[in-house]
């Protein structure tokens, strides 16, 4: 067995708001197109296991992207001196113009944390362009337990601070490796992307009030919540689904908040489990 | 508690990883578990004095007081969900933390090693 792995990286640019932004995207597997989201602060390779997974990617192109100023995204021209503040418009657009981009036909959205949010988000708004969506660690809202103003300081590194934070969301039965694996990318994230991508996750509302708009007849929506997620516990993503006619949850005992990163093994029978709910 | 918190003391001055992550943690910490109240002293990543109180004659930086019994459920070896991180005892009501949090938050992960040192200790013994 060869020591390469099959996921393939490339760039792709793409306008938002009038702005170039080249972005960086890798895919592994054939079939029906599996859209992935990585989470706040982080970037593709919580993907990287689900991808290399050839029992997945035997029937299911997975594609998974950074987002602008998150892995090898670059940020925009002058992004010096702007403040980055994520917001459900600028998120939306760029999920719609990478899947243009890429000239994917209705994928199914599988999202994580922030981007199960606004997976669900585009469910409300824009469930044509996608056949179906797994949010996992997704809820409709909760405010910050914590003051995302920590994550960026010029006196401190917001990197290491939001990983000090972050780890109490991942489950003590993660193996050791995958904990710190997991952690190395919000070590690595950008000052000020992970606080920016909180402003959308923990001061944007909207999605209650559209929760009712989803219809899951013509676009299945499944949740995924682990027991130790402190951000989106299973009660949020249970309050969520309740909201979601037709929506479907299941709670995983021993995951936590990066499941597909933090215990690949833990996570991908509910992983296989959701797709099986999407349509082929 | 007092005898564990010694072992703590003796295995955090002996990791030389902690004491280098720790190198610009110098304070001191009031623990208070139940009734008790501990005075734990930093300087550079090594705990250099730790003390029963009550003492009203010992400034600290920042506190944390939580129940004997949550605190001996975070340190089992697969603590259940909230029971896992100190500032998951927190969000579930079991903890509190007090005084100058962003310096607690600027060396959350020292601190959260360190206070997960006793889960090794029974992992080990």
């Amino acid at each position: 067995m060869s020591a390469i792995e099959p996921i393939v990286g490339r760039y792709v640019t793409v306008d938002l708001n009038g702005v170039a932004h080249r972005i960086y995207f890798e895919e592994a597997g054939q079939g029906r197109p599996v859209l992935c989201l990585h989470t706040a602060g982080a970037d593709t390779r919580q993907w990287r296991h689900l991808m290399n997974d050839a029992g997945i990617t035997a029937a299911n192109r997975l594609i998974a992207f950074d987002m602008p100023r998150h892995g090898k995204s670059l940020p925009p021209e002058g992004f010096e001196t702007e403040e980055y503040l994520l917001t459900t418009e600028a998120y939306i657009e760029t999920v719609l113009a990478v899947c243009t981009a890429l000239e994917l036909e209705r994928p199914v959205l599988a999202g994580c944390s922030m981007g199960g949010r606004i997976a669900l988000q585009l469910a409300a708004l824009h469930a044509d362009h996608f056949s179906g969506f797994v949010a996992i660690e997704a809820s409709d809202f909760q405010p910050a337990w914590y003051d995302i103003d920590w994550f960026d300081r010029p006196d401190a590194h917001g990197g290491e601070m939001g990983a000090a934070l972050v780890s109490a969301n991942i489950s003590p039965h993660a193996p050791h490796a995958e904990r710190w694996n997991t952690l190395w990318m919000f070590m690595q994230s950008g000052p000020g992307v992970f606080r920016g991508d909180l402003s959308f996750y923990t001061r944007d509302d909207s999605l209650i009030g559209r929760l009712g708009d989803i219809d899951t007849q013509k676009t299945p929506v499944h949740l995924i919540v682990g027991a130790y997620d402190l951000t989106c516990t299973p009660e949020d993503a249970k309050r969520t689904a309740d909201a979601i006619d037709g929506a479907t949850l299941t709670v995983m005992d021993e995951l936590g908040h990066f499941p597909m990163s933090e215990h690949p093994d833990g996570f991908r029978p509910f992983f296989v489990d959701a797709l099986d709910r999407m349509p082929q | 508690m007092l005898e564990t918190l010694r072992e703590m003391q003796a295995r955090v001055n002996g990791l030389p990883h902690l004491n280098r992550l720790g190198r610009l943690f110098s304070c001191t910490v009031l623990l208070k578990i139940d009734d008790a109240e501990f005075y734990l002293t930093f300087e550079k990543g090594q705990l250099t004095s730790l003390f029963e109180g009550p003492s009203r004659k010992t400034p600290w930086q920042f506190s944390l007081t939580l129940d004997a019994n949550a605190l001996q459920k975070f340190w089992e070896p697969h603590p259940a969900p909230g029971f896992h991180d100190i500032f998951g005892l927190v969000k579930i009501g079991r903890a509190t933390v007090e005084g100058d949090i962003l310096l607690l938050v600027k060396n959350l992960r020292f601190f959260k090693e360190f206070m997960a040192l006793a889960r090794q200790m029974e992992q080990t013994t």
